[in-house]
């Protein structure tokens, strides 16, 4: 086990998401003013990466797709114990979709080369769409486990993982090379300590854009994603306090609607 | 409008089938309308022929088959190979996963392997005229709602969480039933499966629960109690309260919620006769909706509600537990997971 | 001048802000029944270097300055300050062996506070006076190659939960008559006494040490023979006024968080309290001291790291914010109008913490008399 690779995402911190605003032109949201924080799961990930590095003397390389003010974000990470990080930045991978990031992801990949193991978080804060870990799986042709709350090391060849599905868990024997991501009940990440921050100082944070990657343009950006934003909306988050009238049975009708519309029946 | 195959992934584990792909079925039915095209339901497995009669009176045109043992239990990466054979030969336009850890895993892969678009958890689907999917996918914490289109590949594909769209009710129908040839025994493609182990689903800790009906002082006495315990056990959630029904006796503190109690933020929190004082309220605010039941019109509870229902908790949930059941599956006393 | 902290700084303030809010929490509700010091978390505070924090890479510490000692304990303070308070003491125990002990003692000692494996305690305050610490009572007297010690200390921070302590003596009479010593608990005659029951800070461990008789071995003097004032002044001075200066600022900034919290959802003629002049002119007066005890404190560490003299600066943090804590929990107290004063809100633990900071680690009295010193040296009559 020589080296794991963790994909780390900066997002906007939760507790500024209020401050949130759209740009009515472009349909964008701005994200400038609004913090950064990292991924809360990617954490998970780069604490199971740490434990690899503690059994096996691993390097651990923390790999993020983000804008160019991604730095103190990383730093924060390299704290946690990771060795160096890899941050992938190029205007021309703005407006990625999932398909296109996990292609520039898998190139990144490939580009600091062999690896024992990939570690992401399960989903994202912001996109939460959950579909990386698998689509930069398949752009690598390694299997990939999804859900993992639980890893276990019996030998280098072969993890034991419980991965964690709505009626239960499954139990699961892989072998590296191998994509995993995680739930957050997975591990308790460590804590940055002031020793690891000194350290962190010195780790290498190294930049790629398009020109080291060297990825078709076509295949990469607004042009390389499938899908497409036809429309952004926002919605305000202020209660409505709508009030139901009628009768007993009507009221009833309307709450047992309402019920339904939240996915509950 | 040219014809649209609209194709849904019926998921099942251990032969039961999730009910999502049943709700998807009947979106895909909605979908096709307009252009008189055809739903497919893609069901892979071991021993599943038997659902294709199900299937066809839910709305599919056509059952696509592969059974084999080598699919039986779900593994990502024989799921993709057949998926994407299939996808190949039969060519939906667009094609339908439910939203859940099965189809988190499998939809994106398969995207990926038939470099197509994908999006998640779609709180809705239409199609715009041209015929092409529109996808409403909330993001933000549902701050935020991005209308999605995959205008050049194919299929169009999108995850829907269960719970979203509506089954059909059961029809008589015709369709037919494809058997896929399933050659590889996918022996090592990937990670083993070693055990499935299903839990008994146990009592819902307050601060899990995806549903909180939560009591007060307007309950009035500890026999008020029952109908809100029946409404949470219906509903698969817990039972919470405020701090006086605690203080008199009516449930015990570890029920409380608020400043000295426990935060809870459910998908749905029901407060019924709570006043809504702001140390109970900083316990619940963060819900995803709120919905009230007070007799006073002016109970600060409504100010953080979404929905406020001026009234006697006694005359409106007898009614409300009726429609709940009403709308239930048959053979279902409740909206928990079935086990499986 | 330039008053941002560096990214160094604010990752570590992150760093203890997040173990803090997970991990503290949960023990304060013991803290607050027994007074004990939750011992569970020296170890984590360890792995995070906080144990450690000024104590030389060389035995074991981290070897970061006193600023970033001020951001640590303010950070723990917010969420309760009686950890704090032990860990400033704990520093002061591991400042006072660095700056005086031979390199035996510094090997032997150091390491372990640094690594948290035991607690550190400088005994200087006895029942005839903690003010006073010329008129203490405490004798140390050698016999062959014994120093045996006779007295007691009170007021003493981690007394029950530490292998040894840093113990002050009368060697002689006067100001040079006083010692410092490194008493094992183990050491024949030595003994832990009351534990005391403090109306706040619950959870750092007061309580009292005496010594019977004590034989402890002739190097365990720290120091020179009379040189026992410096190391008491010294080590009260440049390591406990700004220890507890940066524990009651976190009071404070608790202060603040909870005021503006409450007072932005409690409704009163149907809008938040906020929203009325005199709630929102405290607030704004416990914001305006939060920013005044932050400069003062980091000021005072700031020049503490660049090895200028700041015992006034120290004296000025020490006093002002601990009297400050105290007005600030008062107002914060009442802004939660009948609810301040209950048990089950955070708020009335603030106030009880901030009272306590008051007259620990030196009072503001005494810190008003080495200001008033200043203050009038210019003017002072030749003899």
């Amino acid at each position: 086990m020589k080296r794991m690779i963790v994909c780390v995402k900066p997002v906007p911190d939760p507790k500024a998401w209020d401050r949130l605003q759209m740009d009515p032109v472009s349909k964008t949201l701005i994200r400038e003013g609004i913090p950064s924080i990292i991924n809360p799961l990617d954490k998970h990930a780069v604490e199971a990466a740490l434990e690899m590095k503690d059994l096996f003397g691993a390097e651990v390389v923390l790999l993020s797709m983000a804008p160019s003010d991604a730095h103190p974000v990383l730093r924060e990470v390299l704290a946690m114990g990771a060795d160096r990080a890899v941050l992938l930045s190029d205007k021309a991978f703005a407006g990625s979709d999932t398909l296109a990031t996990s292609r520039i992801l898998a190139q990144g990949i490939r580009n600091i080369g062999e690896f024992d193991l990939i570690f992401c978080g399960n989903f994202t804060l912001d996109g939460s769409t959950a579909q990386v870990p698998s689509q930069v799986a398949e752009f690598l042709d390694i299997p990939n486990v999804m859900h993992v709350c639980d890893m276990e090391i019996p030998n280098t060849q072969s993890l034991l993982l419980t991965q964690k599905i709505e009626q239960g868990t499954v139990k699961l024997e892989a072998k590296p090379p191998l994509l995993l991501s995680f739930t957050k009940d997975a591990n308790k990440p460590r804590y940055i300590s002031f020793m690891e921050i000194l350290a962190a100082e010195k780790r290498e944070i190294q930049t790629w854009d398009n020109a080291n990657l060297n990825i078709d343009e076509t295949l990469i950006g607004l042009k390389g994603s499938p899908t497409q934003m036809a429309d952004l909306l926002l919605q305000s988050k202020q209660r409505k306090g709508i009030r139901l009238t009628g009768n007993p049975e009507e009221i009833a009708r309307q709450l047992a609607d309402k019920i339904h519309q939240l996915g509950i029946i | 409008m040219k014809r649209q195959h609209v194709g849904v992934f019926i998921e099942q584990r251990g032969g039961v089938l999730h009910d999502v792909g049943l709700e998807l079925l009947g979106k895909a039915r909605e979908l096709i309308e307009v252009s008189k095209g055809t739903v497919s339901a893609f069901v892979l497995g071991r021993d599943i022929s038997a659902h294709s009669e199900d299937l066809i009176a839910r709305g599919a045109d056509t059952v696509l088959l592969a059974d084999s043992s080598a699919l039986e239990p779900y593994r990502l990466l024989p799921y993709t190979s057949v998926l994407a054979q299939a996808c190949k030969t039969y060519d939906p336009d667009i094609l339908l996963f439910g939203a859940t850890r099965m189809g988190i895993e499998l939809a994106p892969r398969l995207a990926a392997r038939l470099n197509t678009g994908l999006s998640a958890h779609c709180m809705d689907l239409r199609l715009d005229t041209e015929g092409k999917l529109l996808q409403m996918v909330p993001g933000w914490g549902g701050g935020v709602v991005a209308t999605i289109r995959c205008p050049l590949h194919r299929p169009q594909m999108a995850t829907v969480m269960s719970g979203v769209m509506k089954k059909l009710v059961p029809t008589k129908r015709s369709g037919e039933c494809i058997h896929l040839d399933v050659r590889e025994d996918f022996q090592g493609s990937g990670p083993k499966v070693l055990e499935v182990h299903i839990e008994e689903p146990e009592e819902m800790p307050l601060e899990k629960a995806d549903v909180v009906v939560a009591g007060g002082w307007g309950i009035g006495n500890p026999d008020g109690w029952t109908i809100l315990q029946d409404l949470a056990a219906l509903l698969c959630g817990a039972v919470g309260a405020t701090r006086p029904p605690v203080d008199e006796g009516w449930v015990p503190e570890s029920r409380m919620i608020g400043q000295s109690g426990k935060t809870v933020k459910p998908r749905l929190y029901m407060g019924i006769g709570i006043s809504g004082m702001s140390h109970h309220v900083v316990g619940m605010d963060e819900s995803e909706c709120i919905v009230s039941v007070n007799t006073n019109p002016n109970a600060a509870i409504f100010e953080v509600s979404d929905v406020a229902v001026v009234g006697d908790y006694r005359e409106i949930l007898p009614p409300l537990l009726k429609e709940i059941r009403a709308r239930l599956p048959e053979g279902r006393t409740d909206t928990c997971e079935p086990p499986q | 001048m330039d008053f941002l902290l560096s990214e160094r700084e604010e990752l570590l303030r992150k760093s203890v802000r997040e173990f803090a809010e997970a991990e503290i929490p949960p023990k304060i509700e013991a803290m607050e029944k027994t007074g004990e010091f939750p011992i569970e978390l020296l170890e984590p505070m360890a792995r995070l270097g906080i144990t450690g924090i000024i104590a030389p890479p060389e035995y074991g510490g981290v070897g970061l300055g006193y600023l970033a000692r001020t951001i640590a304990l303010e950070e723990l303070g917010r969420v309760c300050a009686a950890i704090p308070m032990a860990m400033q003491v704990h520093h002061m125990a591991i400042a006072a062996l660095n700056d005086f002990g031979t390199d035996e003692q510094k090997q032997k000692y150091i390491p372990p506070l640094a690594k948290g494996e035991t607690m550190g305690v400088v005994a200087v305050t006895e029942p005839s006076g903690g003010s006073d610490v010329v008129g203490m009572q405490a004798t140390a007297e050698l016999k062959g190659d014994k120093w045996i010690l006779n007295g007691r200390k009170c007021f003493i921070t981690n007394s029950h939960t530490s292998d040894f302590w840093i113990v002050m003596a009368k060697t002689a009479e006067g100001a040079k008559g006083l010692s410092a010593f490194i008493v094992e608990k183990n050491h024949p005659g030595a003994k832990t006494g009351r534990v005391e029951h403090k109306i706040g800070l619950r959870g750092s461990n007061t309580g009292e040490l005496v010594f019977d008789n004590c034989e402890i071995p002739k190097e365990n003097i720290l120091g020179q023979e009379g040189g026992g004032l410096a190391v008491a002044l010294k080590t009260v001075s440049e390591s406990g006024r700004p220890g507890m200066a940066a524990t009651a600022l976190g009071i404070i900034n608790a202060c603040l968080e909870e005021a503006a919290k409450f007072a932005s959802e409690r409704v009163l003629y149907g809008k938040p309290i906020s929203s009325l002049q005199a709630i929102s002119f405290y607030l704004a007066e416990i914001y305006t001291e939060l920013d005044i005890c932050r400069l003062l404190c980091y000021r005072a560490s700031w020049m503490k790291d660049q090895n200028m003299r700041c015992d006034n600066e120290n004296a000025m943090a020490k006093s002002y914010t601990c009297d400050a804590a105290v007005r600030c929990a008062l107002k914060a107290v009442e802004i939660h109008g009948s609810y301040g004063i209950l048990q089950e809100y955070k708020v009335q633990r603030l106030l009880r913490d901030a009272v306590v900071t008051v007259p620990a680690g030196g009072t503001g009295q005494i810190g008003k008399v080495v200001l008033a010193r200043a203050a009038l040296a210019p003017y002072r009559k030749k003899k």
